[in-house]
């Protein structure tokens, strides 16, 4: 089997050198690609390929507990969906790791089956974020493009002001406000006023939508 | 009404939470955790490669080898369990090292004096009746301290659901001739089903819903290490009673 660079992979952090090789044949099993560590800091170190992952993590680490490597992760701008497994669970620790964003909380032994849905939901949920990431990312870049009067129009058009409006505004002509709007129309790649308007509010520069 | 109803839960989780903690606090939550969690690791590999097992032989093409060397890694992970267990035991082998004699009667009143604010915050009454010149008992004071704790922390979560004025828990030391002490640990709780009477010395067999199931078997492993017995009876007319019988030390009482 080729294996394609953005090809999903799970990623497993567990100190029981058992617990990782069965998780690996399991998620094998399945077709997934599998990378699995003994410790946070020894995941941190890695290079993270560029695709959908997801990141199975015992709650006890030695050193690092789980639930501050959840912390960690976060400043470190890593936004990997997480599912926890723990050998031992109490109620608080699993409201804490649910409401820290943890997708799901397993208890040793699980069913395979309740890790492999865990699992699927959690790359689903990062193919999503990953592709958003990359179409805000082009927008900016688009927006980018924009001379600053083009941008100025951009924010006065998805305000809902009329070109009349905007002419008066910025003190050019009508015909000019709509020079600049054909423009950004065709630089943002905008299919309608309602794909622009969407587009301003991604980007935060709609004034009286929601920033 | 509602607010009064919810202060009262609040003091209720509140006071389960301190109840838990104490429990914890002592060296057998600690430990019982431990166990569970290293019980827990080969057990969930265990799992984990079966089924991984499974799936390779249910592809389009089976998959020998990888199935193998699951198969492989499971009866090392199986022996990998026992050797855990097996070190519990060890844990618990009565060591004649960590022998001293002492009264039971001196145990559960300090006992129950690390335990006497869980009891009032729960609302538990206390009573003992304890037998003077109980004859002293030989053994690991520490060990015979956690199974105590243990019973009498088990009566206090027994009584959780009944009325506060209807919580009594009563101790009671006696001698049973000619030569065994014993202790009764009394609560006028919710009571065991007949059913699972026997099973609640069961390591892992639990009714709670955070229990690990481990206090009762480990307690009755550390008094049939030292040559005791522990059973429970129905309390009419409702509740349990633990008895824990010792052989009482050869010498004269302490």
């Amino acid at each position: 089997m080729t294996e394609k660079s953005s090809d999903p992979i799970v990623f497993v952090i567990d100190d029981d050198a058992s617990v990782r090789e069965a998780l690996k044949s399991l998620f094998r099993s399945v077709g997934l690609q599998v990378a699995v560590f003994a410790s946070g800091p020894e995941f941190l170190r890695t290079e993270l390929p560029d695709a959908p992952s997801c990141l199975v993590l015992d709650v006890r680490l030695p050193g690092l507990s789980g639930l501050d490597f959840q912390t960690e992760l976060e400043r470190s701008d890593i936004h990997v969906p997480i599912i926890f497994m723990t050998g031992h669970g109490d109620i608080p620790m699993t409201v804490r790791a649910i409401k820290a964003g943890a997708l799901e909380f397993l208890t040793k032994p699980f069913r395979d089956q309740d890790m492999l849905d865990a699992v699927q939901l959690a790359l689903e949920r990062d193919r999503a974020r990953r592709e958003t990431e990359t179409a805000v990312s082009r927008l900016r870049a688009s927006f980018g493009t924009l001379t600053p009067r083009e941008q100025e129009v951009m924010t006065l058009v998805t305000a809902g002001l009329m070109n009349k409006q905007i002419a008066a505004e910025l003190g050019v002509s009508e015909i000019t406000v709509k020079v600049h709007r054909g423009h950004v129309t065709r630089k943002m790649r905008a299919r309608s006023l309602a794909d622009l308007v969407r587009m301003a509010d991604v980007l935060g520069i709609r004034k009286g939508g929601q920033a | 009404m509602l607010s009064e109803l919810a202060s009262a839960r609040e003091r209720e989780v509140a006071s389960h939470a301190e109840l838990a903690r104490v429990t914890r606090l002592t060296a057998m939550g600690a430990m019982t955790a431990s166990i569970a969690h290293e019980v827990n690791q080969p057990l969930a590999a265990i799992v984990t490669n079966s089924n991984a097992a499974i799936r390779w032989l249910a592809n389009a093409t089976p998959d020998l080898d990888e199935a193998r060397a699951a198969l492989k890694r499971i009866a090392n992970d199986g022996h990998r369990a026992s050797e855990v267990i097996g070190s519990i035991r060890a844990l618990f082998k009565k060591d004649r090292s960590a022998a001293t004699r002492f009264s039971l009667n001196d145990l559960v009143l300090e006992v129950l004096a690390l335990v006497r604010n869980e009891m009032r915050t729960q609302d538990v009454s206390v009573r003992t009746e304890l037998a003077p010149e109980l004859p002293a008992v030989s053994g690991d004071r520490v060990q015979l301290q956690l199974v105590v704790v243990n019973l009498i922390v088990n009566a206090v979560e027994a009584m959780g659901a009944i009325p506060p004025d209807a919580r009594h828990l009563v101790i009671r030391s006696s001698i049973a001739e000619p030569d065994r002490v014993l202790v009764a640990v009394e609560d006028t709780g919710a009571g065991i089903d007949p059913e699972d009477a026997d099973r609640i010395f069961d390591a892992f067999y639990t009714t709670k819903s955070q229990g690990m199931g481990m206090g009762l078997a480990i307690c009755r492993s550390i008094v049939e290490a030292h040559g005791g017995r522990l059973s429970v009876s129905p309390r009419k007319p409702g509740g349990s009673i633990f008895h824990l019988a010792l052989p009482s030390a050869a010498m004269s009482p302490a």
